[in-house]
């Protein structure tokens, strides 16, 4: 065995933080294969002492989506494959290895072994490649999966007020003040308070704008600009049209570009009107 | 049972294919392990890449795990961040840590306050132990750990002898060893 000197301690230090060169690392290395327990009792130490510094990172809070990320994948892949997930053996720890290999001391049977490791290492490292596209890939189609889901279910919401049992349809009627091409209707569902506004012919003359109104016991509230498509066709969703109990019409007015100045008054002339259950 | 030895037991859990062995090992080790990761990778995105690398690589190689060679949770850090500076070498990251650092605030990210108040409070009594390196020794460590440089690297950068560099490497790692008490390694 070759004979444990100081320097050989320096080299443990650099070799447990991963920061020797291929020299130093092979010198190091080859030490420690003839079983120094001095340095192995001191790159122990020097191990802990490395792994302890990652506690100088500053305190981060890792997002909660990340959580359900890593296990899904976790689970992904245990689904796919339960057999291989946790084989022992090699592992791949990445290229920067301030990992402490396993040392082998028996000559031409460890270089068999080894050479049958690298092969297995090898072919994991590419079926682990694979694995891990796979399950990216499958990662980005439950995400969008989760993504049209949730579409899917906000149209069901809206589609449902149509078809809610308390709904009701109001057809608003122009006024003496609205062209008579001018068309709207309004379904309301009092339960959920939501309610779905579909215009037609509804093209705002140059800088007006129209502006729908619900009508309430305490006076007009504005329920935001009606934008139309280049057919003069538009629906607006309302999340909240107002309570049961106050609303009593929905209105239209022509306002100047941008709506009126306040959302409890129409500045401009209402075009448009429509009593609930009238 | 001390929490090594909860996490052992998650271990063989995996082994035997059991997936709720590591939201276990997640919960106790994450916040660590995110920290670390996020110190080495500025990127958010790509730190959260690879936190999901060092799990699934936990998945899979739960056997490669030799509890005579340390902790579960110092395996974890290793995997971690060996996987971080390969993730920071590669130029694609490096260019884009350049266009995130030039676009974006830094140290945006708040304190975890979901840590369990005992690991926080571990972690406060050894980080203030670290803060009583020497600044020589800690930059040797910051450079070593966190920066992934090597020992003529890291000479170069702090205008030092290689074999100074190299002793300080060593009195800084004995010393950490000396602060912390066992009970607190991880």
């Amino acid at each position: 065995m070759s004979q444990h000197r100081e320097e050989h301690l320096d080299l443990c230090a650099g070799y447990a933080l991963g920061s020797l060169d291929d020299a130093d690392r092979q010198a190091l290395e080859a030490h420690l294969d003839e079983g120094c327990p001095i340095c192995a009792a001191e790159l122990e130490r020097f191990e802990a002492g490395a792994a302890l510094w990652s506690a100088s990172a500053p305190p981060m809070r890792a997002p909660q989506a990340l959580r359900r990320r890593v296990l899904d994948a976790v689970r992904a892949e245990a689904a796919e494959n339960p057999a291989r997930g946790t084989a022992r053996g090699a592992a791949d720890v990445g290229t920067f290895r301030p990992e402490r290999p396993a040392r082998a001391r028996w000559g031409w049977v460890t270089w068999g072994l080894a050479a049958a490791a690298c092969l297995i290492a090898v072919v994991g490292v590419l079926e682990r490649q694979e694995a891990t596209r796979r399950g990216r890939e499958l990662t980005a189609a439950r995400e969008e999966l989760a993504r049209l889901q949730a579409r899917l279910d906000e149209e069901r919401r809206w589609a449902d007020v149509l078809t809610a049992p308390r709904a009701v349809t109001v057809q608003l009627a122009a006024t003496p003040d609205g062209s008579p091409n001018l068309g709207a209707r309004a379904t309301y569902d009092p339960e959920t308070r939501r309610a779905l506004v579909v215009f037609s012919n509804f093209t705002a003359p140059t800088g007006n704008d129209y502006q729908l109104w619900a009508i309430l016991k305490t006076g007009p509230s504005s329920l935001g600009l009606v934008r139309a498509d280049s057919t003069g066709h538009a629906v607006v969703r309302l999340a909240d049209a107002g309570d049961p109990a106050s609303l009593a019409a929905f209105a239209v007015s022509l306002e100047k570009e941008g709506g009126a100045p306040t959302t409890t008054a129409p500045a401009g002339p209402v075009v448009m009107v429509g009593k609930i259950g009238g | 049972m001390t929490g090594h030895d909860l996490d052992r037991a998650c271990i063989e859990r995996l082994l035997a294919g059991d997936t709720s062995a590591m939201e276990e090992l997640y919960d106790r080790h994450n916040d660590l392990l995110y920290s670390l990761v996020r110190r080495i990778v500025m990127i958010a995105s790509e730190a959260e890449d690879v936190i999901q690398e060092t799990w699934l690589h936990a998945w899979r190689s739960a056997g490669s795990y030799d509890a005579s060679r340390g902790s579960v949770g110092a395996w974890l850090v290793t995997v971690a961040r060996s996987r971080a500076i390969d993730r920071v070498r590669s130029e694609g990251t490096r260019r884009r840590t350049r266009e995130a650092v030039e676009a974006e605030p830094q140290g945006t990210v708040a304190p975890d306050p979901l840590a369990t108040a005992a690991e926080t409070q571990r972690r406060e009594r050894v980080r203030a132990a670290l803060g009583q390196l020497s600044p020589q020794h800690q930059e040797v460590l910051d450079l070593a750990y966190f920066g992934g440089l090597s020992q003529a690297e890291i000479a170069a950068r702090m205008s030092a002898p290689l074999g100074t560099v190299k002793s300080w490497t060593r009195q800084a790692l004995a010393r950490l060893s000396e602060l912390v008490p066992r009970e607190e390694w991880l």
